[in-house]
């Protein structure tokens, strides 16, 4: 039991921001930017968690700063229809440059180790923890199920269709992409003020990317991406007591890629007929 | 109209060359002159290679903060930025371009493109923390960590209960595999038959990884951890304190961690020797060659934790110090690769 709680634990941030990039994507936006928001997240979850010593407030903080990311990025790819990937890809190096060269401002250039105080935990489980499951069926409901959701596919599938309605899809994939903005952001922060209380220059280390991977391998739905995630975690920390036993007969190399040979493996032979929202990544043009 | 989605993407361009330019290096110089006139001028300039950030609070800062020492001991222009792989070549050769007098590689992955570029160099000096060749114009100096992580393991041997204990590393590179077989070789000389656990996480900056891969060394039953994680030390020493285990310090003394989890630490003691290194390149006694930086210099330290000596029995206490003796004295060889 307490090895599942752990596993829990450390997949929520792959999982909230997974959830968060099946909505933008449905919506059909690619939010590659998803490890720079996670990373500003991160860094300003914790820094105001240390200054303040509340954890909430850290991961506040973080979701506010996934809502500027997303809203930076929304005119870019909404206003100026500018390509999504290279306004993700400049999220990302973005993130990079702006928390390392403010936590080296405040910390000093060689770094600290800092020690955040984190959210409060009950027999290893804590409210965000608790929480994961609740917004991905939430997510996934409202998808499906409201008014809200079948415009927000609808603009993700054929968002002309939606524009001769009389719709907006440019604030349809506003929304989509604020809400996916803010769990990167919560996910992000969950990292620092939530896993590990402490920040460290380019901590997410590629778990932003992997979140896009669960989208496609939880075929655009939340409760599915959630559940991958939850996998993956599991092969993670199979991968660590499999270290740490040490038959020394596989090398670690090999045993570090195993979620990701797993996810590959499972989406070789599971991914069959699955398709993506028909117009993910590209920009409506009004005039076009 | 196409004009707004070429507008749009060249500012997507724009942001996305001014961070490359911006974060690769932390300081930029302030004037760059043409190449040879600094070199005869005889301002004196120092550059700094890291394999990762400064900021990581371990290895790279370090050379850092010796850089530093440089700077305001000597009065040098110092400049640095974060090169690996291909990278190495071209941030020697352009530093060399500028007049650079003296161009530190923190790593013995620098050695050889030092010595391939100095020979078109021969009025700049280069030097990597450790490494195997040399010429005229190209040194080492070797860190000789492998002590204190021998005495870390030796501690660790004596005073584990679980019989058991754990090193943590984050990338692997041939200088932290060294220093864990010191350690390993430690904990075997206190206590033979020892299981010592090795857990690699790929990653000197993922904490939360460091964490994990911390706990599930001591759900395997380790009491006794070291960590080669840098950055992502502070998961390490978190892992320790939530399951009441204790944890070592590397690389730098950190032994006054919040974690509150570090009964000691093995340290580089990196400022007189970067110090001392840019003294005789300035002064022009600089003849290449490989230093050894061990306990004997000063280089290397064991530091016990005094606020939790009482964790330590005195037995132990004495026993590693008369360990620490017998390497001082040249009695006891730590085994060390080379690389």
């Amino acid at each position: 039991m307490n090895d599942v709680i752990q596993i829990w634990q450390f997949a929520i941030p792959i999982a909230l921001a997974a959830v968060g990039e099946v909505i933008s994507q449905r919506s059909g936006v690619l939010n590659i930017g998803l490890e720079g928001t996670m990373l500003g997240g991160a860094f300003v979850a914790a820094y105001v968690g240390l200054t303040t010593g509340q954890p909430w407030l850290g991961l506040a903080a973080g979701i506010g700063v996934g809502i500027i990311t997303s809203l930076l990025q929304a005119w870019f790819v909404l206003v100026r229809s500018a390509d999504q990937v290279v306004v993700g890809t400049a999220i990302n190096l973005l993130a990079l440059g702006v928390t390392g060269t403010l936590f080296r401002r405040a910390f000093g250039e060689s770094g600290q180790l800092l020690s955040v105080p984190t959210i409060p935990k009950f027999d290893g489980l804590d409210a965000v923890m608790l929480a994961t499951p609740i917004i991905a069926v939430l997510a996934a409901a409202s998808l499906r199920q409201t008014g809200w959701g079948l415009l927000t596919r609808a603009s993700g599938e054929y968002p002309t269709a939606v524009e001769a309605e009389g719709f907006s899809v440019r604030r349809l994939r506003l929304g989509a992409m604020t809400l996916g903005g803010a769990l990167a952001g919560a996910a992000g922060a969950y990292l620092s003020v939530g896993i590990v209380g402490s920040f460290a220059e380019n901590m997410t280390q590629g778990r932003g990317f992997v979140a896009i991977a669960l989208v496609t391998f939880g075929r655009w739905h939340p409760i599915a991406a959630v559940g991958a995630g939850f996998l993956m975690g599991g092969l993670e920390w199979l991968q660590f007591k499999l270290q740490a036993q040490g038959s020394g007969l596989i090398p670690f190399q090999l045993l570090l890629a195993l979620p990701y040979l797993a996810a590959l493996a499972v989406l070789v032979v599971g991914a069959k007929g699955t398709r993506g929202p028909a117009a993910l990544g590209q920009p409506l043009r009004r005039d076009a | 109209m196409k004009a707004f989605t070429l507008i749009g993407t060249a500012m997507a361009a724009l942001i996305l060359a001014g961070c490359t330019g911006g974060s690769g290096s932390s300081s930029s110089p302030s004037v760059s002159p043409a190449p040879g006139a600094a070199g005869a001028t005889g301002d004196f300039k120092v550059a700094l290679l890291t394999p990762g950030p400064v900021s990581d609070a371990g290895w790279s800062a370090m050379a850092y903060d010796g850089l530093k020492a440089i700077q305001i001991d000597l009065s040098a222009e110092i400049n640095n930025q974060e090169a690996k792989d291909t990278q190495i070549r071209d941030a020697m050769r352009s530093y060399a371009q500028k007049g650079y007098d003296l161009i530190f590689g923190h790593g013995f992955e620098y050695n050889e493109p030092a010595i391939e570029v100095a020979k078109d160099f021969p009025d700049t000096v280069f030097v990597s923390s450790s490494g195997g060749q040399t010429a005229a114009n190209v040194g080492a100096f070797r860190f000789y960590l492998e002590q204190g992580f021998y005495l870390a393991g030796y501690t660790a041997g004596l005073a584990t209960k679980s019989g058991k204990v754990a090193m943590i590393g984050g990338d692997d590179v041939p200088s932290i595999r060294s220093t864990f077989k010191a350690f390993k070789a430690g904990a075997e000389a206190a206590k033979p038959g020892i299981t010592v656990i090795e857990v690699f996480t790929g990653s000197g900056q993922d904490i939360a990884k460091a964490k994990q891969a911390t706990l599930g060394a001591i759900s395997e039953g380790a009491d006794f951890v070291i960590h080669q994680a840098n950055a992502a030390a502070q998961g390490v020493f978190d892992a320790c304190k939530e399951k009441g285990v204790w944890a070592f310090g590397a690389n730098l003394n950190q032994n006054d961690n919040a974690s509150g989890a570090v009964v000691a630490s093995a340290t580089i003691v990196a400022g007189p020797a970067f110090l001392n290194l840019a003294k005789s390149v300035k002064d022009g006694s600089f003849k290449g060659g490989i230093a050894l930086m061990g306990m004997d210099q000063g280089a290397i330290d064991f530091v016990l934790n005094p606020a939790l000596q009482d964790k330590l029995t005195p037995e132990v206490v004495t026993a590693v110090e008369e360990t620490r003796a017998k390497i001082l004295s040249g009695e006891l060889t730590v085994p060390k690769d080379e690389f």
